[in-house]
């Protein structure tokens, strides 16, 4: 899911091409973000989840799916091992 | 770098307005001429805690003109993009040969980013009370409420590459930008310069802010509409407005070497401080701004056709600012046509001077004046030439004035005559 919102984001704010997130091997990189870029990427998740990443430049060397899976490490690690439906949230309409 | 010398000609050559009266130029003009008011009830969202609140707002379709990315930008932003866009139309931009290095963008706004601003308190609040991490802010939040947000837009969007400035002094932001674009093309520093007022604050906290400095009008019995009533007896204070006015300035050559239309020359600039009072006007502060524009253009108080008054239907700014007239004009004052069209556009601040100086110029282009509306009982302390109840249609209009005089004590006059 997170994925997908990730995804979403980048299309339709940043024009990539949807085709660009079939490569197994897609760097965060290749999307072609500047680094205001990529903490707006970030922040459609941290405003779901209610946390914000730590040291987002790291990401810019590491797998897009990589990525996404230190996201959810750190959303589960926040909620005892759960990733919670954003809409169940507290004050999230 | 020395001085630039002969000193340059400026002029006017495109106008763009987007305000609670029109989303263009034609249809804010129009209606202000037909002394139609854009005032009303204030939105619900301020309403419900201040059931009196008035407040003139744009039309909720200017957002049609905005694409994707310009969706996310600061209200006030919106308005200067969208404005400059129809102000760079009027003046045949596309045909510039000018240098992009030579073409500045210079803003004037009096809460930059206040919607931005807002939002993000209200965020804050709102994820405090539901027990949630309030640091996760929109990572673009300063980025849009910076008070250089608009002319970093404008100059993006048309890769304009010289100077940028932003004034923000309060209510004469817009006209010090005007007259300061005047004057850094008038010295050679530049060939263009689109100059744009944007304000857009009529949210609940910063509209609660004003509302606690007791200067906003009650609404007029029967009839909200007519609440704003500058020089009248009734006054009883001003209504917020929002919206954008831009201007594109450049040397007189280059308007000439491409046939532009030109609205008129600007010719005097004055800018002045009372050293008085934060919210209290000085007459004398106000005068010294109108002389010094006056000396500058050369011409005489008898030469000017048409004040455009800051008139904000205050007690003691329509006094203050009525002296000062009568003590620069004279009896000329008793000829002079004075009108105040915050009574049908609300006040505009920040975009308020670009507004009404821009207004002054399409009077002395069509030969129309617009009306102060809802005047009908002066008030004996301000005996002027008021442009009572209807527009003055086929005035031959040769040199046109609009001042702003701001919280804080900054005053600004301006002065456009017709180009020959």
């Amino acid at each position: 899911m997170l994925r997908q919102i990730i995804k979403d984001f980048v299309i339709r704010q940043f024009s990539v091409d949807a085709a660009v997130f079939d490569r197994p091997d897609l760097m965060v990189a290749d999307l072609g973000l500047d680094s205001l870029g990529v903490v707006e990427m970030l922040f459609e998740v941290e405003d779901l989840y209610g946390f914000q990443v730590d040291d987002p430049a790291r990401y810019a060397g590491m797998r897009f799916d990589d990525m996404v899976a230190d996201m959810e490490a750190t959303i589960r690690a926040a909620n005892n091992g759960l990733i919670p439906e954003p809409a169940s949230l507290p004050g999230k309409a | 770098m020395p001085l630039a010398l002969p000193l340059h000609r400026v002029v006017v050559s495109g106008i763009g307005l987007l305000t609670p009266l029109g989303l263009t130029r034609t249809a804010s003009f129009e209606r202000l001429v037909r002394g139609e008011s854009a005032i009303r009830p204030a939105a619900a969202e301020i309403g419900r805690w201040l059931p009196q609140a008035l407040s003139a707002d744009v039309a909720p379709a200017f957002a049609q003109q905005l694409d994707r990315n310009e969706q996310g930008l600061d209200r006030a932003t919106q308005f200067a993009l969208l404005a400059s866009r129809e102000a760079l139309a009027d003046a045949g931009s596309a045909d510039w040969d000018l240098d992009p290095d030579r073409i500045g963008v210079f803003a004037g706004i009096g809460l930059g980013g206040a919607t931005t601003g807002e939002a993000l308190y209200t965020r804050m609040h709102e994820q405090l009370q539901a027990g949630r991490n309030p640091t996760v802010m929109h990572p673009l939040s300063v980025p849009r409420l910076m008070p250089n947000a608009a002319t970093a837009a404008i100059s993006m969007a048309h890769q304009f590459r010289g100077p940028s400035h932003t004034y923000s002094v309060a209510c004469a932001s817009s006209a010090m930008a005007v007259g300061e674009a005047y004057r850094t093309l008038r010295h050679g520093y530049a060939d263009a310069i689109v100059v744009v007022g944007a304000e857009a604050m009529n949210v609940p906290g910063v509209f609660m802010a004003w509302n606690a400095l007791r200067v906003m009008a009650r609404p007029f019995p029967g009839n909200p509409a007519a609440s704003c009533r500058p020089f009248d007896q009734a006054r009883s204070g001003f209504v917020l407005g929002e919206g954008a006015a831009a201007l594109v300035l450049e040397t007189a050559a280059s308007a000439q070497r491409r046939g532009a239309t030109i609205y008129g020359e600007i010719c005097g600039y004055g800018s002045s401080s009372d050293a008085q009072h934060l919210t209290l006007p000085s007459s004398e502060g106000q005068y010294r701004a109108i002389r010094m524009a006056l000396e500058e253009s050369g011409i005489a108080p008898a030469g000017i056709h048409y004040l455009n008054a800051h008139g904000t239907a205050t007690e003691a700014g329509d006094v203050v600012e009525s002296e000062t007239i009568r003590q620069v004009f004279g009896d000329h004052a008793d000829r002079l046509p004075v009108s105040a069209t915050k009574s049908l556009h609300g006040h505009l601040i920040g975009a308020g001077g670009a507004t009404e100086f821009a207004i002054s110029l399409l009077a002395m282009q069509s030969g129309i004046i617009p009306p102060t509306a809802h005047l009908e009982q002066p008030d004996p302390r301000c005996k002027l030439d008021h442009v009572l109840g209807q527009a003055r249609h086929g005035q031959s209009l040769q040199a046109v004035m609009s001042n702003s005089f701001a919280f804080g004590g900054s005053n600004v006059s301006l002065i456009a005559r017709r180009f020959a």
